[in-house]
């Protein structure tokens, strides 16, 4: 219901009447900063990403059709708002962090030296951070209410299948990097 | 069970899009495969995990820089006119100063001098000339128009032209001539009523009345010869009462058009 009230407002603001993505932004602004938050860990970075997308949104308004739902072409943005960002910075996004998890798990040390308790959550946000940005960005987004498999699909360029089979390998390979801090 | 199927299945059953049948075949699957219990439990917890993942709340800084950013979007969009009036003074702005200034400069220096030379009395008649210069010209350009309108196929064109010589001050005999030829001989009815109105102007030259009277005989349209009709007896134009009784004679003649006919020369008899 909420998604055909989604693509009604944006293409109002498509037909010129902009001030409608004021109420697209306060219902999506959340989900956006988390997506980006989980994926850069930088709160001041990840708001102005969320603005880069609406940004981005305003410009390239006139590709959206209201054919498919509006959450997946907002998500498809933020998608490239990031790949951007990265490609921009010279920061490998495949590779931004570190490329093997045995790297990293050295690494890890000096940055847990001061623990004293290595909780399950702290080591879980640890594991996420040490998971690939592509795998990582399909664990974010199946964690989102109301965010079907389908609408995955749509974001990510597959099928809906693929997204659910996506999703599981990638909460698999987190389960391991998380083991495997949690023995060290 | 097919691997990916399976993977599938439980991604499913994590994320809450099964219902509560589906979900308890799930359940009874496990059941019957231990080995895959064990690896769905640690998936499982790892998952809920996932939720515990502490995200702060965004500073208000964002919504300000969004809106700050939507404003200007909005009035950028909004006032294109004003924007270009705006845009042309800062052109003359930085381009023209200087010879925005020297320029009234000149004009006050001219004025000045234009003052105290001020001795020539024939400046007003040349005023009045070359108004009533500039009016004959617009005569004449508006007389020529109604010419090459009255001509044209199209039956608004000509409706046009037959408008356009109501606006004419005093018509040239060529203009009458062509008025009278439409009233006459134009197929459309519209066009030759406000033909007949626009030479309703003219009914003061002797040369048009007798054109309108003789006019009448011509007429088949019962709209026109109603109007023409109303415009004798408003003249009361005595010469009219022939031309109406030879109209009254033909045999196609409307019903009303007698009755009116027969009315109006009572009228001016």
């Amino acid at each position: 219901m909420q998604e055909l009230t989604n693509n009604a407002l944006m293409l109002k603001v498509k037909s010129g009447d902009l001030d409608k993505l004021g109420l697209l932004y306060e219902r999506h602004k959340k989900r956006l900063f988390g997506f980006f938050y989980n994926m850069n860990s930088d709160a001041s970075l990840s708001e102005d990403l969320v603005q880069n997308v609406f940004v981005r949104i305003l410009k390239y308004k006139h590709t959206f059709t209201g054919d498919g739902s509006f959450t997946a072409w907002m998500f498809r943005t933020a998608r490239n708002v990031n790949y951007d960002y990265y490609r921009k910075n010279k920061i490998a996004f495949n590779k931004s962090e570190i490329s093997t998890v045995e790297y990293k798990l050295e690494d890890s040390d000096t940055v847990e030296k001061g623990m004293q308790r290595k909780d399950d959550i702290s080591v879980l946000n640890h594991a996420m951070k040490i998971l690939p940005p592509e795998k990582r960005e399909i664990l974010v987004l199946s964690k989102f209410k109301e965010m079907k498999f389908s609408e995955i699909g749509e974001i990510l360029g597959c099928t809906e299948g693929t997204a659910k089979v996506k999703a599981h390998r990638a909460l698999k390979d987190l389960r391991s990097i998380f083991l495997k801090l949690e023995t060290r | 069970m097919q691997q990916e199927k399976y993977e599938i299945w439980m991604m499913e059953y994590l994320s809450g899009e099964l219902d509560e049948n589906e979900k308890s075949k799930f359940e009874k699957y496990l059941q019957e495969h231990p080995e895959l219990q064990k690896e769905f439990d640690a998936m499982n917890s790892t998952w809920k995990q996932i939720d515990r993942v502490e995200v702060p709340v965004p500073s208000e800084k964002m919504d300000i820089s969004f809106f700050n950013m939507l404003n200007e979007e909005v009035e950028k969009k909004k006032p294109i006119t004003s924007n270009r009036i705006e845009r042309l003074k800062s052109f003359f702005g930085s381009f023209l100063k200087p010879q925005l200034a020297f320029g009234m400069l000149l004009l006050t220096l001219g004025l000045g001098l234009g003052y105290m030379l001020k001795s020539n009395p024939s400046t007003p008649a040349v005023k009045e000339t070359r108004v009533t210069d500039t009016n004959t010209e617009t005569e004449e350009v508006r007389g020529q128009l109604v010419l090459t309108l009255l001509e044209q196929n199209s039956a608004n064109k000509r409706l046009q032209g037959v408008n356009e010589a109501a606006k004419l001050n005093d018509a040239s005999e060529r203009i009458i001539e062509a008025l009278f030829t439409t009233l006459n001989n134009d197929p459309n009815i519209n066009v030759r009523l406000v033909a007949l109105e626009s030479l309703s102007k003219y009914v003061e030259t002797p040369e048009v009345r007798m054109g309108l009277v003789k006019s009448i005989a011509f007429q088949d349209s019962p709209l026109v010869q109603i109007a023409l009709a109303d415009l004798m007896v408003a003249l009361q134009e005595k010469t009219s009462v022939e031309s109406m009784k030879q109209l009254l004679e033909k045999p196609d003649i409307n019903n009303t058009v007698k009755r009116k006919l027969e009315e109006s020369i009572n009228h001016i008899i």
